[in-house]
């Protein structure tokens, strides 16, 4: 009854019979796949001879394009609203306050709960169309989503600043998986030297964006930092102080080099979890069909 | 058999129908999530009665000001008693976060603190003691707000104290908030750096959709399934746009290494994000009181407004007392006899005329008396403190003001376990 059957079985894809484009075709075996652009117009004889729905080349290349366009949105929302729930669900409050994004937890957490998503979308996405930009592809979808949740439900509707409640930045992470890929053409590189480098950037990263926050102030003989100032001061009357999970652990005696340490680690269990995600995303991107109902 | 890569892809889509659609419930269920934010109904009479009679009494509070424009200042004042009788169901205040209950940062928390030591982080506090809080807030936004003082206790949750309308008038867009950092700068915090986040956010957002969008303007999607699926996968990528990608990479890594460099050095003395509770906070030093106050027993009507409980008082002092209140869940009761003057408090949580005594004589200094105690109000149902019979300990607790001639005033707490009178409904 079922069918599975990976895209990039030798020959090109089997799908149910129907009347071939000339140019469009994926033969079944006997002849290799043509390019649209590759095809020349053919006369009308020629064209009712081989059943075409094109009245010429240029009509094809086109509807090619609409379908690459629609792919490209429908994935794009598709992808967004996927990782952006993950994301919420796994990364915690770690990512929507100021007063979270610690030396700790956050480099920590981030790269490991969020390499998943574009771990596999690198899988479909090469291993389909060798495009080498799942990782950054996903990341600009999730930011966009955030942004949109900031700015309209944070910003718009509470008017908690932006200072407080700014996502992550991650496209230069993503950017260093996508070409590590690229270059390497190897998922297992990408694993190794990819994910370790994604999880080693999201704090230089975002440290211009922190680093302003993380000035002294003297607040009544308390010293605070302004990420801290702007938690306390703009108040969420349902996020009491003792939520925050910030500076808590064992590393005690790597000082103020922890960053260094967390981001390492992180980058480790990173390259674990890119592992398992690029087979999650391979068995996504595979083709499964009802043959008979 | 000819096939068409549209179908394949069709069909591909198809497939993945049930996948979308399951996505798509997710996306909404997140956005309605994150929708949730703060709103305007703090869930006051939500919270079982028991548990708001218990736990705390907040009493003598005042909003210095409860009409300002925006950037102007108040504070709210007053006491905050840790009831003995802290019901077990609730976590004892052992990590507690003093807190304000408000839609969103409608005023900004300036400093907020308990027996006169700021507490912008979470504290201990005892049972049985009573502190002495004040916060501090600034207005920022422009409207009516109804804004509580609230004690968060960590696995016990809010526990909110009463609430007073607030009108702020003004622009939120005049609001300013300076800070002085410890290098002396003065900043200010509502808009500090904020285009600094707008501007990576969107340098990187640039540059991540440039790349997605150079290797998709060439041959989208369909152009390269057909080149990977026919075998020919290896050479989709050229050599030029290998090494495109390198220079991107590198590109990348210089610029992330170069602004770290520039904002170190622009910044060069920065702290940790400061964490860990503050402790050892002063209790108000209350005089023993010269009052002896014994619970005998009670009843309450459900559905109903009142409750009536009789007590064995003993006044050992030296001057004549009479009850004047009595104070739960945020409620006051007053005593008409002894409150003749207007009395500055919410009016949704004071029944004026609330307590009334079976014998209003007062109590002479060495005598002991047998004293009924009747609380009567609408606001009894009304904030549903009526609901004790539905709860899993039904007692009642509060706290219990005696006055003298002379003008001194008693809190002692009092309560136990009462019996409700079903009534039909
Ligand atoms: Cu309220």
């Amino acid at each position: 009854m079922f069918k599975r059957k990976p895209n990039l079985a030798a020959g090109g894809p089997v799908t149910e019979a129907i009347e071939a484009s000339p140019g469009l075709e994926g033969g079944a075996g006997a002849n290799a796949p043509t390019l649209a652009a590759d095809a020349g117009v053919l006369s009308a004889g020629a064209r009712a001879a081989a059943g075409s729905p094109f009245n010429s080349k240029a009509e094809a290349a086109g509807l090619v394009k609409t379908a690459d366009i629609l792919l490209l949105a429908s994935l794009f929302l598709i992808t967004l609203g996927g990782y952006h729930i993950h994301a919420m669900l796994t990364m915690g409050d770690w990512d929507f306050w100021i007063d979270w994004k610690d030396r700790r937890f956050w480099p920590t957490v981030l790269p490991i709960v969020l390499v998943t998503f574009p771990a596999a979308a690198q899988a479909y996405f090469w291993e389909s169309f060798r495009l080498p930009f799942g990782a950054t592809f996903l990341v600009l979808g999730l930011l966009f989503g955030e942004w949109v949740n900031r700015y309209t439900n944070f910003w718009g509707w509470t008017y908690f600043p932006i200072s407080l409640v700014w996502p992550t930045s991650l496209v230069p992470a993503a950017l260093f998986l996508d070409i590590v890929l690229l270059l390497s053409r190897s998922f297992i590189v990408t694993a190794i030297v990819g994910a370790m480098g994604w999880g080693l950037l999201l704090y230089p990263s975002n440290w211009p964006i922190l680093a302003p926050y993380h000035q002294a102030t003297e607040q009544y003989g308390l010293l605070m930092s302004l990420a801290d100032l702007i938690g306390f001061e703009y108040v969420r009357t349902s996020m009491p102080e003792y939520l925050r999970i910030v500076e808590r652990g064992t590393m005690r005696t790597f000082g103020k080099d922890v960053v260094a340490v967390a981001a390492f680690f992180s980058g480790f269990v990173s390259i674990l979890v890119y592992f398992w995600w690029w087979y999650v995303g391979k068995l996504f991107s595979t083709v499964a069909y009802t043959k008979e109902v | 058999m000819k096939t068409s890569v549209f179908s394949t892809l069709a069909g591909h889509a198809k497939r993945q129908a049930g996948r979308l659609w399951a996505l798509g419930l997710a996306v909404g269920l997140a956005a309605s999530m994150a929708g949730s934010g703060p709103a305007d109904a703090h869930g006051e009479k939500s919270q079982a009665a028991f548990l708001r009679m218990r736990t705390l009494n907040w009493y003598d509070v005042k909003w210095s000001k409860t009409s300002l424009n925006v950037n102007e200042e108040m504070e709210i004042t007053g006491k905050l008693h840790i009831m003995d009788a802290w019901p077990v169901a609730v976590a004892k205040p052992e990590v507690a976060f003093l807190n304000v209950g408000m839609p969103g940062p409608v005023l900004v928390r300036e400093g907020s603190f308990l027996g006169g030591k700021f507490v912008p982080r979470s504290t201990s506090l005892e049972l049985g003691k009573t502190y002495e809080f004040r916060v501090l807030l600034k207005a920022r936004r422009q409207g009516r707000w109804h804004v509580h003082t609230q004690l968060s206790v960590q696995t016990g949750g809010p526990i909110i104290g009463p609430g007073q309308w607030v009108e702020i008038k003004g622009d939120m867009a005049d609001f300013k908030n300076p800070v002085t950092l410890l290098n002396g700068e003065v900043i200010d915090l509502e808009q500090y750096k904020i285009g600094n986040i707008y501007f990576w956010h969107t340098v990187w957002f640039i540059a991540g959709v440039a790349w997605v969008f150079y290797w998709f303007r060439k041959r989208g999607f369909v152009g390269r399934y057909i080149s990977v699926a026919s075998g020919k996968g290896g050479e989709l990528i050229t050599p030029l746009e290998r090494q495109i990608g390198a220079g991107a990479l590198a590109a990348t890594l210089l610029v992330v290494i170069i602004s770290y460099a520039l904002t170190a050095s622009e910044f060069p003395r920065t702290i940790p994000l400061q964490a860990g509770n503050i402790r050892a906070i002063d209790a108000l030093n209350i005089p023993e009181s010269p009052i002896k106050v014994e619970y005998l027993r009670g009843t309450y009507k459900v559905p109903g407004r009142e409750l009536v409980a009789t007590y064995k008082i003993t006044n050992t002092g030296k001057e004549p007392v009479r009850v004047g209140e009595f104070a739960t869940a945020t409620l006051r009761f007053l005593n008409p006899d002894v409150y003749t003057q207007k009395v500055d408090y919410p009016e949704y949580i004071l029944a004026e005329r609330g307590l009334s005594l079976s014998d209003n004589a007062p109590i002479a200094p060495g005598e002991t008396k047998e004293l009924t105690v009747k609380v009567q109000d609408a606001r009894w149902d009304t904030e549903r403190l009526a609901d004790l019979a539905y709860d899993v300990d039904s007692s009642f607790a509060g706290l219990m003001f005696f006055f003298t001639p002379s003008g001194a005033r008693y809190e002692v707490e009092t309560g136990g376990p009462v019996i409700p009178e079903f009534l039909p409904i």
